[in-house]
């Protein structure tokens, strides 16, 4: 029998060379507006010239399996946001705006998700739905330069994510935060290391270096 | 990360069949229940059916394969060809965005004419007929006074032949390129070295990789199939990645070591390593017996001048280093080094770029697996006949001081025509924009203002920029997803021949080049009277674009153009074949009738006065693409004309005058951007727009300069006012400026027919936008390759003086002047400031260069017969 569908995203940052061709793809794949940002690949600077690190950590929705966005959501507007039976967590746009997306937007640990600035609606990354239901990766991953970016059914032993993650030690972010994310790193200790030792986000040249956050996976 | 991709599927049937919907480019669906999500394909979030339309992309110049997603005509989305050698299935930041460049609220959608004085910015709309018309009245004119006053400077020129069949058509050898702002210096080198003027590294299988300034995570040549195998290749194969460069570059980020070093020192750290390896008796001598032409002894004894302790005085790496990093290099297994624009755009450029390349040569890293190899790529045909005849070569183009410049000198070019040089009558731009992309940028402006010198000024352009303002007429050429090209580059060991065609139709009344100048020849030249308009009766741009490509050996056989308008490129990628690519094309035995008729001088092998191999051994094997067909270690041209033929350092002048308190500034381009054509593509700017400048903390205190606080760079010829940014990641002796940023021309969205985008308008965060350096960038040449030193200016840098305003920049003309006079008087002869037609312009690299059909480059002996010195890369 084969295993009810799970997706997942690996992020293994030994591959990741910080080019942002997620970043494009994403808003060209999901019309993005200026602004904001479904993903992120954020830079980290730290070191005395000249024993400089320079690291990338991309960053996206967790698909948590206990989302912490659809649990701030109001009384009477919990099916709002869903996680489907497959994952991926999902929004209604007719009822996730406004205040009921205000919260939910708040409620994420991670600032994954955002305001629409035109329609007023709750957005985040959905794992390129329409194109994972159409048998096609999302647009971050078929487009990742670095092949840093690995995604699929977990729970197919067949899958390049499964064998991946068999493979390969992973970590997640902010695991305190009891979501039980579902986007997972490799080799995230390498930003943890950086983060404990105090590296600094760099200033904001980029959009993507906007926020600084504290990383404590 | 393997991904499983489609098999070349069977053509026949398939390569003829008509373009459907559907995922015909994606991987083979498997059983359902196991089936791997395919990495491409169309599914629109709107559910629309979208056509599927396979394209070369142009952001950048790569020629990385894409397919286009068309829905209600409208381009919605673009991703990577996943049966392109190259990119596989893959597009960079730049290349996602790439259809904004059809939609920039900037784009010209009619022919314009200027109404107001030059750069007013006035403009009125009138026909095509209107437009033709007159330009080819004004071309008419000028023929009749002189043809060679009739100037074409181009930038970004893919048509792989056009330029140059009308401009020979009209009789004028006035062509000018943009190589030498590019990496020309790097191509000199190489050519005279091995052939060839690029290096296709099999970064995939190698064990180290010695990187001297190129930043290939972000730019570089070729950038995205290259970083994604070099990623392989480190990952997967535990390659060590080592790069020198001032600046932490991405590439210096995913590093395993970086060491900056003072810039135009990349040549003495490659030669001290050389050193290091032949003293610890670690060089491949048995290479450098059979395929150079020097022998061990000598070179080893050369070498001994470059000792490390010597390289650390001038490169500030430290001795050990060096010896550290050269052993490990000499011993990890198949190497490889990597070289870009970073150590060749100096002025010490060539002799930089043939040290980085002796180190693959005294390891024995040369066409092997893993190692530093000839680049492959299948090249196409010279279009329809018949063919016009090549004019005289401009002295503009080939200047007389600069004999070994076979890629121009484009940066002397405003220059030389505002001191007389050369009268122009007639000047067209196409897909260049000099006065923000050169060097002293200011000089160009100063050019294209001036009527008395460019009388009369035409520009092809997509959008409006910086010196399309300063035209007279602009004709509105389409973008690279509105128009045919046929591509070739050497970006996988897998050579391969790909497809631009159109995946809709031209926007608004713009229309593109190809056909714009097939119209032209027309008007000119009506009844045939001026010789003109047989060399334009091929028809369609599509059929002159299917005649180029189906001179491609095999590719007939194959399918067609049919196949490639179907698929975009040919052959497909297979990883299995590029895993087990055979190297060693220098090896090949020549056959029975390579041989017949040759005659042996030394050991090279001539045949009707070329050299077609080499004797090794007493075996006769094709070698590299040399006059002698050894890597030519000693280049004796260069000895002709007064240059070093042997390994060689040269510090640049200034920098050993450099007082304790100037810096040296340096340029580069950053992840998201091409050098000037992308400020107007939304997600890019978003991503970057401000380029404030880099500089070490330590030289910021000792300034009392502050992360973002405004400071002034004085150069030798003005200076500007920018913001810092305070970093560790720059050596204190560097300030660093991405170019990319800084555009200051006074287009404003949709004033000439571009659309506006809502987006745009509403959500625009940023309004800071950079400041660009290259006004104050003097002009510098390299005297043997002709290139620009773009990262050899001195400056100091102060914080802002009372009254600077953020983005001043101020040039002054004199100066700019005698730094011109300055780079001249390095050059090889004092020139005379000729007449054109006289010009005898002549190298034996310049009128042989070629690019072959079939094979490798600069190992075969087949000519492509178009002349295009800019035809393989850059
Ligand atoms: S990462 Fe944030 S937005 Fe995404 S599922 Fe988890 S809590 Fe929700
Ligand atoms: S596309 Fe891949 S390699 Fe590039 S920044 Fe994103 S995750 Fe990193
Ligand atoms: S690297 Fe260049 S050719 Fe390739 S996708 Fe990016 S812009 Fe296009």
């Amino acid at each position: 029998m084969a295993k009810k569908k799970k997706y997942a995203m690996v992020i293994d940052i030994n591959r990741c060379i910080g080019c942002k061709a997620c970043m494009t793809s994403c808003k060209a794949e999901n019309d993005v507006p200026l602004g904001v940002f479904r993903n992120h690949v954020r830079e980290l600077e730290k070191g005395i010239y000249p024993n400089m690190k320079k690291i990338f950590l991309p960053v996206l929705c967790n698909h948590c399996d206990k989302p912490a966005c659809k649990a701030a959501l109001p009384e009477g507007y919990e099916d709002a946001i869903t996680k489907r039976d497959d994952g991926i967590v999902v929004w209604d746009e007719a009822k996730c705006k406004g205040k009921v997306a205000e919260a939910a937007i708040e409620g994420c640990p991670y600032s994954n998700a955002f305001m629409h600035p035109q329609k007023n609606v709750f957005q985040k990354c959905d794992y390129c739905v329409h194109r994972v239901d159409a048998g096609l990766q999302p647009a971050c991953v078929s487009t990742c330069i670095g092949g840093a970016r690995i995604f699929g059914d977990v729970n197919d032993s067949t899958s390049d994510v499964f064998k991946y993650m068999a493979t390969h030690s992973t970590h997640v972010l902010k695991p305190e935060e009891g979501t039980t994310p579902n986007t997972y790193y490799v080799a995230l200790d390498r930003i943890t290391a950086e983060r404990l030792e105090g590296s600094q986000q760099l200033p904001p040249t980029d959009a993507t270096e906007i926020a600084v956050e504290n990383f404590s996976g | 990360m393997q991904l499983k991709r489609r098999k070349f599927i069977q053509l026949g049937s398939a390569a003829g069949a008509a373009l459907t919907v559907g995922s015909q480019f994606g991987m083979k669906a498997k059983a359902a229940a196991l089936m791997e999500l395919k990495q491409t394909g169309s599914a629109s979030p709107t559910g629309k059916k979208n056509q599927e339309i396979p394209y070369t992309c142009l952001t950048c110049n790569i020629e990385d394969g894409g397919i286009a997603y068309v829905e209600d005509g409208r381009i919605r989305r673009l991703e990577g060809n996943p049966n392109h050698p190259g990119n596989r299935g893959k597009l960079c930041a730049k290349g996602n965005a790439g259809h904004l460049h059809v939609y920039d609220p900037t784009r010209i959608l009619n022919p314009l004419k200027r109404i107001g004085p030059r750069g007013s910015g006035k403009w009125k709309r009138i026909s095509w007929d209107e437009a033709l018309s007159e330009v080819a009245g004004k071309i008419q004119g000028a023929m009749d006074i002189d043809p060679m006053s009739i100037m074409f400077q181009y930038g970004r020129n893919r048509t792989h032949g056009l330029v140059y069949r009308f401009m020979n058509a009209l009789g004028s050898g006035t062509v000018n390129n943009h190589t030498s702002i590019c990496e020309c210096n790097k191509k000199v080198a190489m050519e005279h070295a091995w052939g060839p003027d690029i290096e296709t590294p099999d970064f995939a299988h190698t064990k180290y990789i010695l990187n001297f300034g190129s930043n290939l995570a972000e730019a570089a040549y070729f950038h995205n199939p290259y970083i994604q195998r070099l990623i392989d290749g480190k990952v997967e194969n535990k390659a060590k990645l080592v790069t020198f460069d001032p600046r932490m570059t991405n590439t210096g980020a995913i590093s395993d070591e970086w060491v900056p070093l003072k810039p135009a020192t990349d040549g003495i750290v490659a030669l001290a390593m050389c050193n290091v390896i032949l003293q610890e008796g670690l060089a491949d001598t048995e290479f450098i017996r059979k395929y150079t032409n020097v022998t061990a002894h000598q070179l080893a004894e050369h070498l001994k001048q470059f000792s490390p302790e010597f390289a650390e005085k001038e490169s500030g790496v430290s001795a050990d280093t060096i010896r550290r990093i050269a052993i490990e290099f000499a011993t990890a297994g198949p190497a490889t080094t990597y070289t870009y624009r970073g150590s060749s755009m100096h002025q010490n450029g060539v002799y930089t770029e043939k040290a980085t390349m002796m180190l693959n040569v005294v390891t024995g890293n040369i066409e092997k697996r893993g190692g530093f190899n000839l680049p492959r790529g299948l090249g196409f045909g010279g279009g329809p006949g018949p063919h016009p005849p090549k004019p005289p070569h401009s002295i503009l183009k080939y200047p007389p001081e600069y004999p070994l410049a076979s890629h121009h000198v484009s940066h002397h070019v405003s220059h030389s025509i505002l001191e007389g040089r050369q009268k122009i009558n007639v000047f067209m731009l196409y897909c260049h924009n000099p006065l923000y992309t050169q060097p002293d940028g200011d000089t160009w402006k100063e050019l294209l203002s001036s009527e008395k010198h460019i009388p009369y000024s035409v520009s092809f352009s997509i959008n409006m920029d910086s010196s399309t303002e300063y035209a007279d007429i602009i004709l509105p050429d389409t973008t690279f997803l509105e128009r045919w090209d046929p591509e070739s580059m050497p970006s996988s060991a897998l050579g391969w021949v790909g497809l631009r065609q159109p995946v809709i139709k031209p926007l608004g009344n713009a229309k593109a080049f190809r056909d714009t100048i097939y119209e032209l020849a027309q008007k000119i030249d009506p009844d045939g009277k001026r010789g003109v308009k047989k060399y334009f009766s091929y028809g369609s741009a599509e059929s002159y674009v299917k005649n180029q490509l189906e001179a491609t050996p095999g590719l007939k056989a194959a399918g067609g153009f049919k196949l490639l308008k179907k698929y975009g490129v040919w052959p497909f990628y297979d990883k299995k074949k590029e895993d087990n690519f055979k190297f060693g094309a220098h090896e090949e035995a020549l056959s029975e009738s390579d041989l017949a008729g040759t005659t042996l001088e030394g050991r090279t092998l001539m045949k009707g006065g070329k050299s077609v191999g080499l004797m090794v051994d007493g075996k006769a094997v094709r070698g590299f693409g040399t006059p002698s067909r050894t890597f030519q270690v000693n280049v004796p041209e260069w000895e002709h004309y007064g240059f070093e033929p042997m390994p060689h350092y040269e510090p640049i002048e200034d920098h050993k005058r450099m007082k304790s308190d100037e810096l040296l500034l340096s340029t580069y381009k950053p992840n998201v951007h091409t050098q000037s054509r992308t400020p107007n593509l939304k997600w890019l700017q978003e991503l970057h727009h401000r380029n404030p400048a880099w500089i070490n903390s330590e030289t910021a205190k000792a300034r009392g300069i502050g992360d973002d606080e405004l400071i002034r760079i004085t150069s030798p010829i003005g200076y500007m006012v920018t913001k810092a940014r305070v970093t560790e990641a720059i050596h204190p002796q560097v300030v660093a400026i991405a170019t990319s940023s800084g555009m200051t021309n006074k287009a404003t969205v949709g004033n000439y027919g571009g659309t506006k985008d809502p987006d745009i308008v509403q959500n625009t965060w940023w309004d800071d936008t950079g400041v660009h350096p290259n006004q104050i960038i003097p002009v510098s040449t390299d005297p043997i390759g002709g290139g620009m030193g773009w990262f050899d200016t001195v400056i100091t840098v102060t914080k802002a003086k009372a009254g600077d305003k953020y983005g001043d920049t101020h040039s002054d003309r004199g100066a700019a002047r005698k730094a011109f006079e300055k780079a001249l008087s390095k050059a090889t002869k004092v020139r005379d400031s000729g007449d054109a037609h006289n010009t005898t312009a002549k190298t034996n690299v310049r009128d042989e260069r070629h690019t072959e059909v079939g094979g490798v480059f600069g190992t075969t002996a087949k000519l492509r017969d178009f002349e295009d010195p800019h035809n393989t890369t850059a």
